[in-house]
């Protein structure tokens, strides 16, 4: 015995619409996400390198330190590559913040009232998006005040800001990370980085419209992880160091 | 086997649903999900209750009809298995099953375990075709079609709308679907007159009626055609490339 036939005409469902009319299309955030994301993951890789340097001494990483401030001097006034990159960022950080919240409140109401709930830990970073970018935004704003604008409480004691002849970047770094919860919320920031970056290169490569194969796709899933972590452990060496007094 | 089986039960749309738990005790290992709610439905009809309404046609995972929520899992604990597929043998006895509908806000339960899947139609019907007058069959050799692109195309049109893939993604979105639609259609000469502007009326009807991709890849997980991952990336592929080609309809 199968369906009863009288259960279509019970009544004539009503057509949902379960997705957006108007607004910025969905692909499109998505693209707008994935090209922010894809240049703040290039800036954290070559954040990550400049910070190691750190481990060349005192002088060399004070000395790039100041060198950023005068790169291009003078084609570029005082600071001008570092203006640059805040303002390139900043936009990106809105616009990125600001997809993620749209998407967000569309894939909630699409869903409905009965979520998708038990999924595996092959998608613990996907699903944990919102918390890790959560952590990161909170850490970008404090790390802010805390290295580039030396703003007590959030920076050190003693923070010496730049001058055009000199950078204290060594002393101010390792005044911070000596006080232990910094350098916890630290450690924390970068593990969130890691699970961000491990699902959002899968994400943008994806939404970029590339094609994978799924073979290429898991692949592509390792590599995000793997990206995420080098870049995770690279800089989380360093509030190690200054706490195992390696760095002083 | 022995089974407990608890089901949601709904009037119809407007009704407020619940669960309600049901005893089968002369299951095989051998029965399908739908001959499980069969023998259910006997055991109802003889006590003088309401039977389950449920929808099912072919039975061999070609129609697409038969989608219900297993446990959680849309068709059930077989990956890329539709629900009429599914063998109480990967169950064991004396198991408890919960049976749901599809879940998403983009299907309105009917009654019981049926949902209404017509926005899905109306992705199709927003683009889903070639409007070109095809005529008479060709002859066989006038269009040389690549076989590995034949195989290409044959493989995304393989899906059979089921609607699995909108009630596995946690954002309810219809990329699978949708881009599996795009990728066979672009892939043939008969469909390329028209890709950009049936990309535009897809996209523009699935932004509509379903929600945004996140690549949570649960998708492909279930779905009993074995489309490939590559089809959600065809829908940002697809749309953007549409928009730079402007008003053209190729
Ligand atoms: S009944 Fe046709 S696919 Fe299951």
């Amino acid at each position: 015995m199968s369906a009863p036939a009288h259960s279509r005409s019970a009544s004539t469902p009503s057509t949902p619409h379960a997705g957006h009319k108007g607004g910025l299309p969905s692909v499109y955030a998505k693209l707008i996400m994935a090209a922010t994301g894809a240049i703040f993951a290039i800036f954290v890789l070559v954040h990550m390198i400049g910070n190691l340097k750190i481990y060349m001494g005192a002088e060399a990483f004070n000395s790039y330190a100041h060198w950023l401030r005068m790169a291009f001097y003078p084609v570029l006034p005082y600071e001008g590559l570092l203006w640059i990159m805040r303002v390139v960022l900043s936009v990106c950080l809105v616009a990125h913040v600001y997809c993620a919240l749209l998407l967000r409140r569309r894939g909630a109401t699409a869903r409905g009232r009965w979520k998708r709930r038990g999924l595996g830990l092959d998608v613990f970073a996907a699903r944990t998006m919102m918390v890790t970018g959560v952590v990161l935004l909170l850490f970008i704003v404090f790390h802010i005040l805390d290295l580039t604008l030396g703003m007590s409480p959030a920076g050190p004691d003693g923070f010496q800001h730049a001058t055009h002849e000199a950078s204290y970047a060594y002393s101010n770094l390792v005044a911070s990370f000596n006080r232990l919860p910094v350098a916890l919320f630290y450690i924390l920031a970068m593990g969130c980085l890691a699970l961000h970056l491990a699902h959002g290169v899968v994400s943008a490569v994806v939404d970029f419209g590339v094609g994978v194969r799924p073979r290429v796709f898991s692949a592509l899933a390792g590599l995000g992880l793997l990206f995420g972590l080098v870049i995770a452990i690279g800089n989380i060496t360093i509030p190690v160091a200054v706490l195992t007094g390696v760095l002083q | 086997m022995k089974l407990t089986i608890e089901v949601w039960r709904q009037e119809d749309t407007t009704t407020k649903g619940r669960f309600v738990t049901y005893q089968v005790d002369d299951a095989t290992p051998e029965m399908s999900l739908p001959e499980l709610l069969d023998r259910l439905n006997d055991q109802l009809v003889t006590a003088g209750e309401e039977p389950i309404a449920f929808d099912t046609d072919c039975r061999e995972g070609i129609c697409g009809t038969c989608g219900i929520t297993v446990n959680g899992v849309p068709h059930g604990k077989v990956p890329n298995t539709p629900t009429c597929r599914q063998n109480l043998r990967s169950y064991d006895d004396g198991e408890h099953l919960k049976l749901e509908p599809f879940r998403a806000a983009s299907f309105p339960v009917v009654r019981d375990l049926v949902v209404d899947r017509s926005a899905l139609d109306r992705v199709i019907a927003s683009g889903g075709y070639v409007s070109v007058d095809a005529g008479t069959a060709p002859d066989a050799d006038t269009r040389q079609i690549p076989f590995k692109v034949a195989e290409q195309a044959l493989d995304f049109s393989a899906c059979i709308g089921c609607g699995a893939c909108i009630a596995a993604c946690p954002n309810g979105a219809a990329h699978l679907f949708a881009g599996a639609l795009l990728s066979h259609m672009s892939t043939l000469p008969q469909g390329k007159p028209e890709r950009s502007k049936r990309a535009r009326g897809v996209v523009a009807t699935t932004e509509e009626e379903f929600g945004p991709c996140s690549v949570y890849a649960e998708c492909v997980e279930v779905c009993p055609a074995g489309i490939p991952i590559s089809a959600i990336s065809a829908v940002n592929r697809e749309a953007a490339r549409a928009a730079i080609r402007r008003n053209k309809d190729n």
